[in-house]
């Protein structure tokens, strides 16, 4: 009894040492970027079986700091790397590879885009990540308190929606009250209330949660299309990347050069984003 | 208000309170049935989910939660069979019992998600094993230690000193007589503590989700350290998206076979500790 | 070669022992260790109001807060409820079906607490929020309500050990002196099942403290002290819900990181402390075999 289990744990021992660790791609970050990797390691998989890809979330802060710490071979980041990031992992030599473009949409819930907010400007929405418009009435919507909804610190989306609304990518949104993570979890806080403000990726848009019209101070007014977001046209847009640490060589730059290919490229643009082409 | 009064207030508020728990254990019982039934099918349980896991099944998800028990369960059984055997048979000092018995109540009493950051410091970055299940299984293994401690401890202790006493006469050392005569009238313990164990840490969510799981693409993992995919944190990616009808209903079934697992293991044990109870009483 | 085996058997015991015993002490050090690098560089700033790791400001009396006042909470519902629902299976249900009793408790006890998080999004949230016509369902209180009855079965079953565990000649004697079962209860078992019932509240206190799935999911994550500071209908944050969200996106070794290993340090100690107090006034063992 004793020895049988004695010999079980050598040869959990003799199998932790043996083990080579690179038998799998894997990858974790944002959950912007996931669908288009979850849907393309499908689709990989497909011709090339031996190759297993673990795709995990948890957002691009989770991706930037697994890659640092080499627990992953693909970090997904859907915003810039920052400067603190860097010099967190001297030894990391961040490669950046953009694989489409999206667009970070200021959303409401139906309700409120149906009572005719549908255009805001910048400026109306940082005021109300201020704190300092409260209730949709101010904007000549219904008499309803605003539903702030914020994200994590890390979070991609964030980062590159404060950048442009308030003028730092690491601001603190004083209006907010609710702080949420994935994009999921942000759609499902919109679509529960009937009065929420949120920040959301172009793809996560449907009938329940309305992309805003931005009013630019010219006073044209820009639409979350997918077309403005290929002409650079609407102001929060940003890349879609995967990250790796220095060239990516073997599976890993074969499963990349797979997103990058025409075939992978359709696996964006089906996904909600826009192709690298475009 | 005079005394009867005052027993019948109180008969009513008892009243109230155990139709108040009745229906919480009603409702809760039968959202979990009500929503989780129509998503169960042989297709749920025997395909990988895809799209995002709000599609196909989830049979890499219950076999990676089992994965992750099972091997818990083999970590843990040789050292709770140690320590209930120190703790009954060579422990004679009162204040190191004291002791020792404050040391696996406390670790009982570790928050979850406390046992999740140790692993993630420990095992994950300086052991650098990675986010790999056996991390996960070492890690519940740990947590369900004092259970099983404690469960084969009664077992052996509550043996009468006549079994200790006569085997001893009959020439067997210490060694031989726990082996021989305490184990095995004991084991039974370890198995109920076991299961009551493996009931407890199948649900687990916060320990394993930084060091133990992916969300997706994990299949069969072809080494120790690999992550799997479990049914909780599988049902915490697809909570999140609570509007979409789809991966919601995906949650309930996952929810439903995770509750129909836990049943499992907890009757099991109940079973288990009726009859020996009824043997010992006999 | 008997007494080698003897031998080899006792360092077993001796080892495994050790290892039991040790552990604890590693997840302490662990803590401590890690979260020196705040205690340090940060100290008193960390029980500071704001908490933005950008500025590089590590406050967690928010956390801190939103973590008592949701363990109030749920104990606040579930102490009446439980001990009341205890003392009818334990004084009033005839004892053929405690047996019954004692398994669908277990049970409750057996939902893990991921599903009540997905319960609690799915249904409390939306009630919460229809109720109280609030703009957001995700707030103190739904965590307090859900929290409280993720811990009632702890305290219907201790509690329920505790009056089975008193002999029935006192309920006999008192039955003689004429008294009601109200008095009964009241004046004489109360009295005595007092340290066991003190026990399973702090244990109970503590289960709650630790609670973290299902708490993340429904209480808003924001790093706020509500204002008015009664007002549990807004979102709020826990230590859980914290290191839950958070403690992934640190990077390993930063202030920031030691920062959040700081709250897990409080929170092991709060914890421990209860789970010491309670074992000393526990008597049952039912605890084993939640």
């Amino acid at each position: 009894m004793k020895h049988s289990y004695s010999l079980f744990l050598l040869l959990v021992i003799l199998i932790l040492n043996s083990c080579d660790k690179k038998q799998a791609i894997n990858i974790a970050g944002s959950t912007t970027v996931l669908p288009i990797i979850s849907i393309a390691a499908e689709e990989f998989r497909k011709t090339n079986p031996d190759i297993g890809i673990i795709v995990n979330e948890g957002g691009s802060g989770v991706g930037v700091n697994q890659l640092g710490e080499g627990k992953i071979n693909i970090g997904l980041v859907s915003r810039d790397i920052t400067q603190e990031e860097i010099k967190a992992y001297p030894n990391v030599t961040f490669n950046t590879i953009s694989i489409g473009k999206d667009a970070v949409v200021p959303v409401v819930s139906s309700e409120i885009y149906n009572s005719g907010i549908t255009t805001l400007t910048l400026e109306n929405i940082a005021k109300i990540y201020r704190g300092e418009i409260k209730n949709w009435k101010d904007l000549n919507g219904p008499d309803k308190e605003i539903l702030v909804v914020d994200k994590e610190a890390s979070r991609g989306t964030r980062h590159v929606f404060m950048e442009i609304i308030l003028g730092d990518k690491e601001a603190i949104a004083s209006g907010a009250d609710l702080v949420l993570g994935s994009n999921n979890e942000e759609q499902t806080a919109i679509v529960q209330s009937d009065a929420a403000i949120g920040m959301l990726s172009n793809a996560w848009l449907n009938e329940d949660v309305k992309g805003l019209n931005i009013k630019m101070l010219d006073g044209t007014v820009i639409e979350p299309t997918l077309e403005n977001i290929i002409n650079n046209k609407f102001p929060i847009n940003r890349d879609l990347l995967i990250v790796t640490n220095a060239e990516p060589t073997g599976e890993v730059k074969k499963f990349i050069e797979y997103l990058l290919s025409s075939e992978g490229q359709i696996i964006v643009e089906e996904a909600g984003y826009v192709g690298i082409n475009q | 208000m005079n005394r009867n009064m005052k027993n019948r207030l109180f008969y009513i508020s008892i009243g109230l309170a155990v139709t108040i728990c009745s229906l919480i254990l009603l409702f809760l019982f039968g959202i979990i049935i009500w929503n989780g039934l129509p998503a169960i099918s042989l297709d749920f349980l025997t395909n990988s989910s895809t799209n995002f896991g709000a599609d196909g099944g989830i049979v890499y998800q219950i076999f990676g939660s089992i994965l992750l028990i099972l091997f818990a369960a083999l970590i843990c059984l040789p050292i709770a069979l140690g320590t209930a055997i120190y703790k009954s048979e060579y422990l004679k000092n009162e204040i190191l019992h004291k002791i020792l018995n404050t040391l696996i109540y406390s670790l009982n009493g570790i928050p979850s998600i406390i046992f999740g950051i140790f692993g993630l410091i420990f095992f994950v970055n300086l052991l650098n094993m990675g986010i790999s299940w056996i991390v996960g299984s070492i890690i519940l293994s740990i947590m369900i230690l004092p259970t099983v401690t404690l469960s084969t401890y009664q077992a052996i202790n509550s043996i009468p000193t006549v079994y200790r006493e006569s085997s001893s006469a009959l020439g067997l050392n210490k060694w031989q007589v726990i082996v021989q005569v305490l184990l095995p009238q004991g084991f039974h313990g370890a198995v109920t503590g076991l299961l009551i164990g493996i009931a407890r840490a199948i649900g687990e969510t916060a320990p394993i989700m930084f060091i133990a799981t992916a969300f997706s693409g994990v299949e069969l993992p072809s080494s120790f350290l690999e992550p799997v995919s479990t049914l909780p944190t599988h049902i915490l990616a697809l909570a999140q998206q609570a509007t979409n009808p789809v991966a919601l209903q995906n949650a309930w079934g996952a929810s439903l076979v995770l509750v129909m697992l836990v049943i499992i293991f907890s009757i099991s044990a109940l079973f288990i500790r009726l009859r020996h109870q009824s043997i010992s009483k006999s | 070669m008997l007494g080698s085996t003897n031998n080899i058997g006792k360092y077993y015991v001796y080892g495994s022992t050790l290892i039991s015993a040790f552990i604890v002490f590693l997840i302490f050090s662990i803590l401590l260790v890690n979260s020196w690098e705040a205690v340090t560089t940060i100290g008193l700033d960390l029980f500071n109001l704001n908490w933005n790791p950008a500025t590089r400001e590590f406050g967690i009396w928010s956390m801190l807060f939103g973590t008592l006042v949701v363990t109030f909470i749920a104990l606040l519902i579930a102490v009446p409820l439980g001990v009341a629902t205890a003392i009818f299976t334990s004084e009033i249900l005839p004892s053929t079906y405690r047996i019954v009793v004692k398994s669908l408790l277990e049970l409750l006890a057996g939902i893990p607490s991921i599903i009540f998080g997905l319960i609690g999004i799915a249904f409390f949230s939306i009630w919460i929020q229809n109720i109280f016509d609030l703009q957001s369902g995700r707030t103190i209180l739904t965590a307090g309500i859900l929290l409280s009855i993720m811990i009632l079965p702890t305290i219907i079953t201790l509690t329920d050990d505790a009056f089975n565990n008193i002999p029935s000649k006192y309920r006999e004697t008192a039955k003689g002196l004429g008294l009601y079962k109200y008095e009964i209860i009241k004046e004489v078992l109360l009295p005595i099942a007092k340290p066991d019932l003190k026990g399973a509240i702090l244990l109970a206190f503590g289960r709650a403290l630790g609670e973290t799935m299902a708490v993340m999911l429904v209480i808003g994550s924001i790093d706020k002290i509500p204002d008015p500071i009664y007002n549990w209908l807004s979102p709020g944050q826990t230590i859980t819900s914290k290191l839950g969200r958070e403690i992934a996106e640190t990077s390993f070794g930063s202030v920031h990181f030691s920062a959040m290993i700081f709250m897990g340090l409080l929170l092991f100690i709060i914890v421990l402390i209860l789970t010491i107090i309670s074992q000393n006034s526990l008597k049952s063992n039912g605890r084993l075999y939640e």
